[in-house]
Protein backbone atom coordinates (compact mmCIF):
# COMPACT_ATOMS: atom_id res chain seq x y z
CA UNK A 1 0.00 0.00 0.00
CA UNK A 2 1.59 3.27 -1.05
CA UNK A 3 0.36 6.80 -0.60
CA UNK A 4 0.90 10.09 -2.39
CA UNK A 5 -0.05 13.47 -0.95
CA UNK A 6 -0.51 16.47 -3.22
CA UNK A 7 -0.23 19.92 -1.66
CA UNK A 8 -2.36 22.52 -3.43
CA UNK A 9 -5.62 21.85 -5.22
CA UNK A 10 -5.33 24.33 -8.05
CA UNK A 11 -5.07 23.34 -11.70
CA UNK A 12 -1.62 21.74 -11.41
CA UNK A 13 -2.40 19.97 -8.14
CA UNK A 14 -5.67 18.51 -9.36
CA UNK A 15 -4.02 17.16 -12.52
CA UNK A 16 -1.11 15.75 -10.51
CA UNK A 17 -3.55 14.03 -8.14
CA UNK A 18 -5.50 12.58 -11.05
CA UNK A 19 -2.28 11.20 -12.53
CA UNK A 20 -1.05 9.78 -9.24
CA UNK A 21 -4.38 8.04 -8.66
CA UNK A 22 -3.48 5.83 -11.63
CA UNK A 23 -0.21 4.75 -10.06
CA UNK A 24 -0.55 4.92 -6.25
CA UNK A 25 -2.93 3.06 -3.96
CA UNK A 26 -3.98 6.11 -1.98
CA UNK A 27 -3.90 9.76 -3.06
CA UNK A 28 -4.75 12.71 -0.83
CA UNK A 29 -5.15 16.24 -2.11
CA UNK A 30 -4.77 19.02 0.47
CA UNK A 31 -6.27 22.39 -0.44
CA UNK A 32 -6.46 25.44 1.81
CA UNK A 33 -9.57 26.84 0.14
CA UNK A 34 -13.08 25.50 -0.09
CA UNK A 35 -13.96 24.90 -3.71
CA UNK A 36 -16.80 27.13 -4.93
CA UNK A 37 -20.01 25.30 -5.82
CA UNK A 38 -20.06 26.64 -9.38
CA UNK A 39 -17.72 28.02 -12.02
CA UNK A 40 -16.68 30.95 -9.88
CA UNK A 41 -13.33 32.44 -8.85
CA UNK A 42 -11.70 30.83 -5.84
CA UNK A 43 -10.86 32.98 -2.84
CA UNK A 44 -7.25 31.88 -2.65
CA UNK A 45 -6.64 32.43 -6.34
CA UNK A 46 -6.74 36.20 -6.88
CA UNK A 47 -5.62 35.88 -10.47
CA UNK A 48 -8.70 33.81 -11.28
CA UNK A 49 -10.54 37.04 -12.13
CA UNK A 50 -8.11 37.63 -14.98
CA UNK A 51 -8.02 35.98 -18.35
CA UNK A 52 -6.80 32.41 -18.55
CA UNK A 53 -6.43 30.56 -21.79
CA UNK A 54 -5.16 27.14 -22.69
CA UNK A 55 -2.83 27.12 -25.66
CA UNK A 56 -2.67 24.25 -28.11
CA UNK A 57 0.08 22.25 -26.40
CA UNK A 58 -1.66 22.47 -23.05
CA UNK A 59 -5.10 21.79 -24.50
CA UNK A 60 -3.82 18.65 -26.19
CA UNK A 61 -2.12 17.51 -23.00
CA UNK A 62 -5.29 18.10 -20.98
CA UNK A 63 -7.31 16.15 -23.52
CA UNK A 64 -4.82 13.28 -23.39
CA UNK A 65 -4.96 13.23 -19.58
CA UNK A 66 -8.70 13.63 -19.25
CA UNK A 67 -10.35 12.75 -22.58
CA UNK A 68 -13.46 14.73 -23.32
CA UNK A 69 -12.46 17.74 -21.25
CA UNK A 70 -12.27 20.11 -24.19
CA UNK A 71 -15.69 19.00 -25.42
CA UNK A 72 -17.06 19.56 -21.92
CA UNK A 73 -15.56 23.05 -21.86
CA UNK A 74 -16.99 23.94 -25.26
CA UNK A 75 -20.39 22.59 -24.18
CA UNK A 76 -20.27 24.92 -21.19
CA UNK A 77 -19.44 27.94 -23.33
CA UNK A 78 -15.66 28.00 -23.72
CA UNK A 79 -14.44 29.32 -27.07
CA UNK A 80 -11.77 27.99 -29.34
CA UNK A 81 -10.04 30.60 -31.46
CA UNK A 82 -7.50 29.74 -34.13
CA UNK A 83 -4.27 31.65 -34.45
CA UNK A 84 -4.54 33.66 -36.51
CA UNK A 85 -7.67 32.31 -38.20
CA UNK A 86 -9.92 33.21 -35.29
CA UNK A 87 -8.04 36.17 -33.95
CA UNK A 88 -7.77 39.82 -34.90
CA UNK A 89 -4.17 40.63 -34.05
CA UNK A 90 -2.35 43.92 -34.39
CA UNK A 91 1.29 42.96 -33.92
CA UNK A 92 4.16 45.41 -33.72
CA UNK A 93 4.62 45.29 -37.50
CA UNK A 94 0.95 45.39 -38.49
CA UNK A 95 -2.27 43.40 -38.67
CA UNK A 96 -2.19 39.65 -39.16
CA UNK A 97 -4.10 38.11 -42.01
CA UNK A 98 -6.39 35.21 -41.10
CA UNK A 99 -4.28 32.07 -41.46
CA UNK A 100 -5.05 28.54 -40.34
CA UNK A 101 -1.93 27.33 -38.56
CA UNK A 102 -3.48 24.56 -36.40
CA UNK A 103 -2.47 26.63 -33.37
CA UNK A 104 -5.32 27.82 -31.21
CA UNK A 105 -6.32 28.93 -27.77
CA UNK A 106 -9.23 27.94 -25.57
CA UNK A 107 -10.79 30.84 -23.69
CA UNK A 108 -13.14 30.63 -20.74
CA UNK A 109 -13.20 31.85 -17.17
CA UNK A 110 -10.71 30.31 -14.80
CA UNK A 111 -13.63 29.30 -12.59
CA UNK A 112 -15.22 27.26 -15.38
CA UNK A 113 -11.97 25.64 -16.39
CA UNK A 114 -11.14 24.65 -12.82
CA UNK A 115 -14.60 23.29 -12.17
CA UNK A 116 -14.74 21.19 -15.35
CA UNK A 117 -11.25 19.83 -14.73
CA UNK A 118 -12.02 19.09 -11.06
CA UNK A 119 -15.19 17.24 -12.01
CA UNK A 120 -13.38 15.07 -14.48
CA UNK A 121 -10.16 14.60 -12.51
CA UNK A 122 -11.57 14.05 -9.05
CA UNK A 123 -15.11 12.91 -9.78
CA UNK A 124 -14.25 9.22 -9.78
CA UNK A 125 -13.46 9.25 -6.08
CA UNK A 126 -9.95 7.87 -6.46
CA UNK A 127 -8.54 10.98 -4.77
CA UNK A 128 -9.37 12.01 -1.20
CA UNK A 129 -9.78 15.78 -1.20
CA UNK A 130 -9.24 17.70 2.02
CA UNK A 131 -10.61 21.17 1.57
CA UNK A 132 -9.94 23.80 4.20
CA UNK A 133 -6.72 22.09 5.21
CA UNK A 134 -3.17 23.24 4.92
CA UNK A 135 0.29 21.76 5.00
CA UNK A 136 2.64 23.21 7.58
CA UNK A 137 5.83 21.37 6.75
CA UNK A 138 7.48 18.25 5.42
CA UNK A 139 8.44 15.19 7.49
CA UNK A 140 11.59 13.16 6.95
CA UNK A 141 15.26 13.98 6.64
CA UNK A 142 17.77 15.15 4.07
CA UNK A 143 17.59 11.86 2.22
CA UNK A 144 13.91 11.02 2.29
CA UNK A 145 10.61 12.85 2.66
CA UNK A 146 8.22 10.55 4.48
CA UNK A 147 5.15 12.72 4.87
CA UNK A 148 3.69 16.08 5.73
CA UNK A 149 2.45 17.93 8.77
CA UNK A 150 -1.02 19.22 8.01
CA UNK A 151 -4.28 20.10 9.62
CA UNK A 152 -7.47 22.05 9.29
CA UNK A 153 -6.84 25.76 8.76
CA UNK A 154 -6.40 27.20 12.25
CA UNK A 155 -6.49 23.75 13.84
CA UNK A 156 -3.82 21.45 15.25
CA UNK A 157 -1.39 19.77 12.86
CA UNK A 158 -0.92 16.01 12.51
CA UNK A 159 1.67 14.02 10.67
CA UNK A 160 0.53 12.11 7.62
CA UNK A 161 2.87 9.50 6.22
CA UNK A 162 3.38 9.40 2.47
CA UNK A 163 5.69 7.70 0.01
CA UNK A 164 5.53 10.71 -2.29
CA UNK A 165 4.74 14.36 -1.52
CA UNK A 166 3.99 16.61 -4.48
CA UNK A 167 4.16 20.37 -4.03
CA UNK A 168 1.69 22.17 -6.27
CA UNK A 169 1.16 25.24 -4.10
CA UNK A 170 2.16 27.69 -6.78
CA UNK A 171 4.32 30.79 -6.88
CA UNK A 172 4.27 31.29 -3.13
CA UNK A 173 5.31 27.74 -2.29
CA UNK A 174 7.05 27.29 1.05
CA UNK A 175 8.64 24.01 0.00
CA UNK A 176 12.21 25.37 -0.33
CA UNK A 177 12.10 26.45 3.32
CA UNK A 178 10.51 23.17 4.42
CA UNK A 179 13.19 21.20 2.58
CA UNK A 180 15.90 23.30 4.22
CA UNK A 181 14.40 22.49 7.61
CA UNK A 182 14.99 18.81 6.81
CA UNK A 183 18.63 19.55 6.06
CA UNK A 184 18.28 19.49 2.28
CA UNK A 185 20.43 21.88 0.22
CA UNK A 186 19.10 25.22 -0.95
CA UNK A 187 17.06 25.24 -4.12
CA UNK A 188 18.51 27.59 -6.71
CA UNK A 189 16.03 30.21 -7.80
CA UNK A 190 15.93 32.62 -10.73
CA UNK A 191 13.67 35.59 -11.19
CA UNK A 192 13.21 37.93 -14.11
CA UNK A 193 11.00 40.93 -13.56
CA UNK A 194 8.76 41.53 -16.51
CA UNK A 195 7.93 45.10 -15.51
CA UNK A 196 4.45 44.38 -16.77
CA UNK A 197 1.24 45.28 -15.02
CA UNK A 198 -2.24 44.48 -16.13
CA UNK A 199 -5.81 45.35 -15.34
CA UNK A 200 -8.83 43.28 -16.21
CA UNK A 201 -12.55 43.83 -16.49
CA UNK A 202 -15.29 41.45 -17.55
CA UNK A 203 -18.11 42.61 -19.83
CA UNK A 204 -21.44 41.28 -21.02
CA UNK A 205 -21.33 41.26 -24.81
CA UNK A 206 -24.02 43.21 -26.66
CA UNK A 207 -26.64 40.90 -28.23
CA UNK A 208 -25.57 41.69 -31.79
CA UNK A 209 -22.08 40.41 -31.05
CA UNK A 210 -23.02 37.60 -28.69
CA UNK A 211 -22.67 35.09 -31.50
CA UNK A 212 -18.94 35.40 -31.25
CA UNK A 213 -16.16 37.83 -31.81
CA UNK A 214 -12.62 36.83 -32.67
CA UNK A 215 -10.01 36.90 -29.96
CA UNK A 216 -8.54 40.38 -30.20
CA UNK A 217 -4.96 41.26 -29.41
CA UNK A 218 -3.47 44.74 -29.69
CA UNK A 219 0.28 44.41 -29.17
CA UNK A 220 2.61 47.23 -28.27
CA UNK A 221 4.10 49.09 -31.20
CA UNK A 222 7.76 48.96 -32.22
CA UNK A 223 8.67 52.27 -30.54
CA UNK A 224 11.84 51.93 -28.44
CA UNK A 225 12.20 53.53 -25.04
CA UNK A 226 8.52 54.04 -24.40
CA UNK A 227 6.24 51.93 -22.20
CA UNK A 228 4.80 48.98 -24.09
CA UNK A 229 1.02 49.04 -23.90
CA UNK A 230 -1.48 46.58 -25.26
CA UNK A 231 -4.82 44.88 -24.81
CA UNK A 232 -6.58 41.58 -25.29
CA UNK A 233 -10.24 40.74 -25.52
CA UNK A 234 -11.23 37.10 -25.25
CA UNK A 235 -14.78 35.78 -25.50
CA UNK A 236 -15.67 33.50 -22.59
CA UNK A 237 -18.77 31.58 -21.54
CA UNK A 238 -22.18 33.19 -21.06
CA UNK A 239 -21.60 35.73 -23.83
CA UNK A 240 -19.03 37.58 -21.78
CA UNK A 241 -15.73 39.14 -22.71
CA UNK A 242 -12.68 39.40 -20.55
CA UNK A 243 -10.67 42.51 -21.42
CA UNK A 244 -7.11 42.82 -20.18
CA UNK A 245 -4.99 45.94 -20.61
CA UNK A 246 -1.24 45.66 -20.19
CA UNK A 247 1.53 48.17 -19.74
CA UNK A 248 5.16 48.24 -18.72
CA UNK A 249 6.79 50.63 -16.23
CA UNK A 250 5.57 54.16 -16.60
CA UNK A 251 2.65 53.01 -18.71
CA UNK A 252 0.73 50.74 -16.37
CA UNK A 253 -2.99 50.42 -17.00
CA UNK A 254 -5.11 52.16 -14.37
CA UNK A 255 -7.39 50.26 -12.03
CA UNK A 256 -10.15 52.87 -12.02
CA UNK A 257 -13.02 52.75 -14.49
CA UNK A 258 -12.39 56.03 -16.29
CA UNK A 259 -8.67 55.44 -16.51
CA UNK A 260 -9.24 51.92 -17.80
CA UNK A 261 -11.49 53.21 -20.57
CA UNK A 262 -9.14 56.05 -21.45
CA UNK A 263 -6.15 53.69 -21.61
CA UNK A 264 -7.95 51.39 -24.06
CA UNK A 265 -8.95 54.37 -26.20
CA UNK A 266 -5.34 55.53 -26.51
CA UNK A 267 -3.91 52.25 -27.79
CA UNK A 268 -2.65 51.86 -31.34
CA UNK A 269 -6.15 50.96 -32.45
CA UNK A 270 -9.37 51.60 -30.53
CA UNK A 271 -11.23 48.42 -31.49
CA UNK A 272 -11.08 47.09 -27.92
CA UNK A 273 -12.27 50.44 -26.56
CA UNK A 274 -15.08 50.47 -29.14
CA UNK A 275 -16.21 47.01 -28.07
CA UNK A 276 -15.98 47.94 -24.38
CA UNK A 277 -18.18 50.96 -25.04
CA UNK A 278 -20.82 48.75 -26.61
CA UNK A 279 -20.75 46.17 -23.81
CA UNK A 280 -21.97 46.18 -20.22
CA UNK A 281 -19.33 46.03 -17.49
CA UNK A 282 -19.74 43.22 -14.98
CA UNK A 283 -17.96 44.27 -11.81
CA UNK A 284 -15.01 46.55 -11.40
CA UNK A 285 -11.50 46.76 -12.78
CA UNK A 286 -9.04 44.37 -11.17
CA UNK A 287 -5.31 45.11 -11.28
CA UNK A 288 -2.62 42.46 -11.19
CA UNK A 289 1.05 43.10 -10.67
CA UNK A 290 2.66 39.77 -9.73
CA UNK A 291 3.98 39.14 -13.22
CA UNK A 292 7.63 38.30 -12.59
CA UNK A 293 9.05 35.16 -14.19
CA UNK A 294 10.23 32.85 -11.42
CA UNK A 295 11.86 29.45 -11.52
CA UNK A 296 13.03 27.08 -8.83
CA UNK A 297 15.64 24.68 -10.14
CA UNK A 298 14.63 21.68 -8.04
CA UNK A 299 16.15 19.41 -10.65
CA UNK A 300 19.62 20.85 -9.96
CA UNK A 301 19.51 20.22 -6.20
CA UNK A 302 20.25 16.95 -4.44
CA UNK A 303 16.86 16.72 -2.81
CA UNK A 304 15.38 14.03 -0.58
CA UNK A 305 13.69 11.16 -2.37
CA UNK A 306 9.92 11.19 -2.15
CA UNK A 307 9.51 14.88 -2.95
CA UNK A 308 8.39 16.38 -6.23
CA UNK A 309 7.32 19.91 -7.21
CA UNK A 310 5.13 20.81 -10.16
CA UNK A 311 3.22 23.67 -11.76
CA UNK A 312 3.91 27.27 -10.79
CA UNK A 313 5.86 26.06 -7.76
CA UNK A 314 8.57 25.13 -10.28
CA UNK A 315 8.19 27.58 -13.15
CA UNK A 316 5.85 30.56 -13.13
CA UNK A 317 6.15 32.78 -16.17
CA UNK A 318 4.70 36.20 -16.81
CA UNK A 319 0.96 35.52 -17.25
CA UNK A 320 0.90 37.58 -20.43
CA UNK A 321 2.37 34.54 -22.18
CA UNK A 322 -0.69 32.45 -21.22
CA UNK A 323 1.48 29.41 -20.53
CA UNK A 324 0.87 28.63 -16.86
CA UNK A 325 -1.98 26.15 -17.13
CA UNK A 326 -0.67 24.66 -20.34
CA UNK A 327 2.75 23.97 -18.84
CA UNK A 328 1.03 22.41 -15.83
CA UNK A 329 -0.96 20.11 -18.13
CA UNK A 330 2.15 19.19 -20.10
CA UNK A 331 3.99 18.46 -16.84
CA UNK A 332 1.17 16.25 -15.59
CA UNK A 333 1.07 14.33 -18.85
CA UNK A 334 4.82 13.81 -18.68
CA UNK A 335 4.53 12.67 -15.06
CA UNK A 336 1.93 10.13 -16.10
CA UNK A 337 4.16 8.79 -18.86
CA UNK A 338 7.20 8.60 -16.58
CA UNK A 339 5.26 6.76 -13.87
CA UNK A 340 3.84 4.37 -16.45
CA UNK A 341 7.32 3.66 -17.76
CA UNK A 342 9.19 3.53 -14.45
CA UNK A 343 6.51 2.52 -11.98
CA UNK A 344 5.64 4.24 -8.70
CA UNK A 345 9.06 4.39 -7.07
CA UNK A 346 9.74 7.36 -4.76
CA UNK A 347 13.49 6.87 -5.14
CA UNK A 348 13.10 8.02 -8.75
CA UNK A 349 11.83 11.47 -7.87
CA UNK A 350 15.00 13.21 -9.15
CA UNK A 351 14.26 11.76 -12.58
CA UNK A 352 10.61 12.72 -12.33
CA UNK A 353 11.59 16.23 -11.28
CA UNK A 354 13.92 16.56 -14.25
CA UNK A 355 11.15 15.38 -16.57
CA UNK A 356 8.63 17.87 -15.16
CA UNK A 357 11.20 20.68 -15.42
CA UNK A 358 11.94 19.75 -19.02
CA UNK A 359 8.30 20.29 -19.94
CA UNK A 360 8.55 23.86 -18.64
CA UNK A 361 11.86 24.65 -20.30
CA UNK A 362 10.49 26.01 -23.59
CA UNK A 363 8.04 28.30 -21.86
CA UNK A 364 10.65 29.54 -19.40
CA UNK A 365 13.19 30.35 -22.08
CA UNK A 366 10.65 32.05 -24.29
CA UNK A 367 9.30 34.16 -21.45
CA UNK A 368 12.59 35.35 -20.03
CA UNK A 369 13.98 36.04 -23.48
CA UNK A 370 11.04 38.29 -24.26
CA UNK A 371 11.20 39.93 -20.86
CA UNK A 372 14.88 40.70 -21.20
CA UNK A 373 16.38 38.26 -18.72
CA UNK A 374 18.67 35.27 -18.56
CA UNK A 375 17.27 31.77 -18.85
CA UNK A 376 19.80 30.43 -16.38
CA UNK A 377 21.59 28.30 -18.91
CA UNK A 378 24.75 28.61 -20.93
CA UNK A 379 23.34 30.84 -23.65
CA UNK A 380 23.27 34.09 -21.73
CA UNK A 381 21.33 36.83 -23.41
CA UNK A 382 23.16 39.57 -25.25
CA UNK A 383 21.86 42.74 -26.78
CA UNK A 384 20.60 42.24 -30.32
CA UNK A 385 22.54 44.12 -32.96
CA UNK A 386 20.88 46.48 -35.40
CA UNK A 387 21.34 43.80 -38.08
CA UNK A 388 19.57 41.22 -35.92
CA UNK A 389 16.74 43.59 -35.17
CA UNK A 390 16.33 44.32 -38.87
CA UNK A 391 16.22 40.62 -39.76
CA UNK A 392 13.77 39.85 -36.98
CA UNK A 393 11.60 42.78 -38.00
CA UNK A 394 11.51 41.57 -41.59
CA UNK A 395 10.61 38.04 -40.51
CA UNK A 396 7.96 39.32 -38.12
CA UNK A 397 6.51 41.50 -40.86
CA UNK A 398 6.46 38.55 -43.26
CA UNK A 399 4.75 36.35 -40.65
CA UNK A 400 1.71 38.62 -40.86
CA UNK A 401 0.83 37.05 -44.19
CA UNK A 402 3.04 33.96 -44.63
CA UNK A 403 1.33 30.69 -43.63
CA UNK A 404 4.70 29.03 -42.96
CA UNK A 405 6.16 31.81 -40.85
CA UNK A 406 2.89 32.37 -39.01
CA UNK A 407 2.80 28.65 -38.23
CA UNK A 408 6.35 28.81 -36.88
CA UNK A 409 5.43 31.72 -34.66
CA UNK A 410 2.14 30.42 -33.32
CA UNK A 411 3.34 26.85 -32.91
CA UNK A 412 6.10 28.14 -30.67
CA UNK A 413 3.78 30.44 -28.76
CA UNK A 414 1.24 27.69 -28.17
CA UNK A 415 3.81 25.10 -27.09
CA UNK A 416 3.22 22.67 -29.92
CA UNK A 417 6.12 20.32 -29.80
CA UNK A 418 6.23 19.42 -33.47
CA UNK A 419 9.23 20.92 -35.19
CA UNK A 420 7.77 23.51 -37.53
CA UNK A 421 10.88 25.13 -38.91
CA UNK A 422 11.30 22.95 -41.94
CA UNK A 423 10.54 25.32 -44.77
CA UNK A 424 13.40 27.75 -45.09
CA UNK A 425 12.26 29.04 -48.47
CA UNK A 426 9.61 31.18 -46.81
CA UNK A 427 12.25 32.85 -44.66
CA UNK A 428 14.40 33.39 -47.69
CA UNK A 429 11.51 35.02 -49.54
CA UNK A 430 10.77 37.17 -46.51
CA UNK A 431 14.31 38.51 -46.41
CA UNK A 432 14.98 38.88 -50.12
CA UNK A 433 11.61 39.63 -51.68
CA UNK A 434 9.23 42.51 -51.41
CA UNK A 435 6.97 42.16 -48.38
CA UNK A 436 3.24 41.68 -48.87
CA UNK A 437 1.31 44.90 -48.43
CA UNK A 438 0.14 45.59 -44.91
CA UNK A 439 -3.55 45.39 -44.16
CA UNK A 440 -5.20 48.64 -43.25
CA UNK A 441 -7.30 48.58 -40.09
CA UNK A 442 -10.60 48.39 -42.04
CA UNK A 443 -9.18 45.57 -44.14
CA UNK A 444 -8.07 43.71 -41.04
CA UNK A 445 -11.45 44.06 -39.35
CA UNK A 446 -13.23 43.15 -42.59
CA UNK A 447 -11.67 39.72 -42.31
CA UNK A 448 -14.32 39.04 -39.65
CA UNK A 449 -17.66 39.81 -41.30
CA UNK A 450 -19.78 39.88 -38.13
CA UNK A 451 -17.42 42.21 -36.34
CA UNK A 452 -16.98 44.30 -39.46
CA UNK A 453 -20.72 44.76 -39.96
CA UNK A 454 -21.07 45.90 -36.36
CA UNK A 455 -18.06 48.19 -36.66
CA UNK A 456 -19.45 49.88 -39.79
CA UNK A 457 -22.89 50.26 -38.24
CA UNK A 458 -21.70 52.37 -35.37
CA UNK A 459 -22.41 56.08 -35.41
CA UNK A 460 -18.78 56.83 -34.59
CA UNK A 461 -16.77 57.50 -37.78
CA UNK A 462 -14.06 54.94 -38.49
CA UNK A 463 -10.59 55.89 -37.38
CA UNK A 464 -7.76 56.67 -39.74
CA UNK A 465 -6.31 53.44 -41.12
CA UNK A 466 -3.21 52.22 -39.33
CA UNK A 467 -0.39 51.06 -41.55
CA UNK A 468 2.70 50.54 -39.51
CA UNK A 469 5.84 51.33 -41.48
CA UNK A 470 8.65 48.88 -41.02
CA UNK A 471 12.09 50.38 -41.15
CA UNK A 472 15.35 48.82 -42.21
CA UNK A 473 16.96 48.38 -45.55
CA UNK A 474 17.10 44.98 -47.16
CA UNK A 475 20.32 43.20 -46.25
CA UNK A 476 22.68 42.09 -48.97
CA UNK A 477 22.15 38.83 -50.80
CA UNK B 1 38.52 24.82 -55.84
CA UNK B 2 36.26 27.84 -55.64
CA UNK B 3 34.68 29.33 -52.58
CA UNK B 4 31.18 30.68 -52.49
CA UNK B 5 29.01 32.14 -49.78
CA UNK B 6 26.08 29.83 -49.23
CA UNK B 7 22.77 30.98 -50.67
CA UNK B 8 21.20 30.49 -47.26
CA UNK B 9 23.28 33.29 -45.76
CA UNK B 10 22.03 36.86 -45.53
CA UNK B 11 24.83 39.20 -44.58
CA UNK B 12 25.73 42.81 -44.23
CA UNK B 13 28.82 44.89 -43.53
CA UNK B 14 28.55 46.76 -40.29
CA UNK B 15 30.75 49.18 -38.37
CA UNK B 16 32.10 46.24 -36.35
CA UNK B 17 32.70 43.83 -39.22
CA UNK B 18 30.15 41.61 -40.92
CA UNK B 19 26.86 40.29 -39.55
CA UNK B 20 25.48 37.02 -40.87
CA UNK B 21 22.10 35.35 -40.64
CA UNK B 22 21.80 31.71 -41.65
CA UNK B 23 18.30 31.16 -42.97
CA UNK B 24 18.63 27.38 -42.59
CA UNK B 25 19.46 27.42 -38.90
CA UNK B 26 18.15 30.80 -37.80
CA UNK B 27 21.56 31.54 -36.27
CA UNK B 28 23.18 34.96 -36.20
CA UNK B 29 26.96 35.33 -36.40
CA UNK B 30 29.10 38.43 -36.09
CA UNK B 31 32.54 38.50 -37.68
CA UNK B 32 35.18 40.83 -36.29
CA UNK B 33 37.14 43.14 -38.57
CA UNK B 34 39.78 40.55 -39.50
CA UNK B 35 37.30 37.77 -40.20
CA UNK B 36 35.13 40.27 -42.04
CA UNK B 37 38.05 41.08 -44.37
CA UNK B 38 38.41 37.38 -45.24
CA UNK B 39 34.66 37.16 -45.74
CA UNK B 40 34.73 40.07 -48.18
CA UNK B 41 37.55 38.40 -50.09
CA UNK B 42 35.55 35.18 -50.29
CA UNK B 43 32.79 37.23 -51.86
CA UNK B 44 35.06 39.08 -54.30
CA UNK B 45 37.82 36.56 -55.10
CA UNK B 46 36.29 33.19 -54.30
CA UNK B 47 39.51 31.18 -54.03
CA UNK B 48 41.91 30.35 -51.22
CA UNK B 49 45.19 31.46 -52.78
CA UNK B 50 44.14 34.99 -53.81
CA UNK B 51 42.68 35.50 -50.34
CA UNK B 52 45.91 34.46 -48.62
CA UNK B 53 47.98 36.44 -51.08
CA UNK B 54 46.02 39.68 -50.63
CA UNK B 55 46.01 39.41 -46.85
CA UNK B 56 49.76 38.73 -46.84
CA UNK B 57 50.35 41.81 -48.97
CA UNK B 58 48.23 43.88 -46.65
CA UNK B 59 49.54 42.66 -43.30
CA UNK B 60 52.77 40.62 -43.59
CA UNK B 61 55.03 43.24 -45.15
CA UNK B 62 57.30 40.51 -46.55
CA UNK B 63 57.67 38.74 -43.25
CA UNK B 64 57.41 35.02 -44.07
CA UNK B 65 56.55 34.03 -40.52
CA UNK B 66 53.61 36.39 -40.53
CA UNK B 67 52.59 35.13 -43.95
CA UNK B 68 52.61 31.55 -42.66
CA UNK B 69 50.47 32.63 -39.75
CA UNK B 70 48.04 34.40 -42.07
CA UNK B 71 47.79 31.30 -44.26
CA UNK B 72 47.05 29.12 -41.23
CA UNK B 73 44.47 31.55 -39.87
CA UNK B 74 42.70 31.80 -43.23
CA UNK B 75 42.59 28.00 -43.56
CA UNK B 76 41.18 27.71 -40.03
CA UNK B 77 38.56 30.33 -40.70
CA UNK B 78 37.52 28.80 -44.01
CA UNK B 79 37.35 25.38 -42.40
CA UNK B 80 35.00 26.71 -39.75
CA UNK B 81 32.81 28.53 -42.26
CA UNK B 82 32.60 25.46 -44.51
CA UNK B 83 31.84 23.22 -41.53
CA UNK B 84 29.02 25.54 -40.51
CA UNK B 85 27.80 25.54 -44.12
CA UNK B 86 28.09 29.31 -44.36
CA UNK B 87 30.59 28.89 -47.19
CA UNK B 88 30.67 26.22 -49.90
CA UNK B 89 33.76 24.99 -51.72
CA UNK B 90 33.41 23.43 -55.15
CA UNK B 91 35.79 22.26 -57.88
CA UNK B 92 36.67 25.24 -60.03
Amino acid sequence: MNRAIVLGGGFAGVLAAAVLARHADDVILIETDRYPPGPRPRRGLPQSHHNHVLVTGGARALQALLPGTLEALYARGAHRRGLSGGALILAAQGWFRRIDTEAYLVACSRGLLDQVVRERALGGGAVSVWEGAQALGLVGDATRVTGVRAGRVGGPARTFQADLVVDATGRRSKAPRWLAELGAPDVEEAGVTSGLAYSTRVYQAPPELAGGVPAIMIHPGPAQGRPAQGATLFPIEDDRWVVTLTGTRGGEPPADEQGFTRFARCLRHPIVADLMAAATPLGGVRPYRDTANRRRFYERARLPAGFLATGDAVVAVNPVHSHGMSVAALGALRLDRELTRRGFDPSLTPDLQAAVAAEAETSWRMAVRQDGGHAGGADERREASAFERRIRTRLARAALSSPELAADLFHAQTLIQAEARTDTSSRSRALRGEPDPLLSSPEAIAQFPGLHAWWLSRSIPPVTPVRVPVGGEIPRR
Amino acid sequence: MSLRINDSVVWQETAEGVSLYDIDTGAFTTLNATAARIWMLIDSDGEREPIVSKLSQEFAGGNTAVSRRIRADVQDFLGTMIERKLVEEHPA
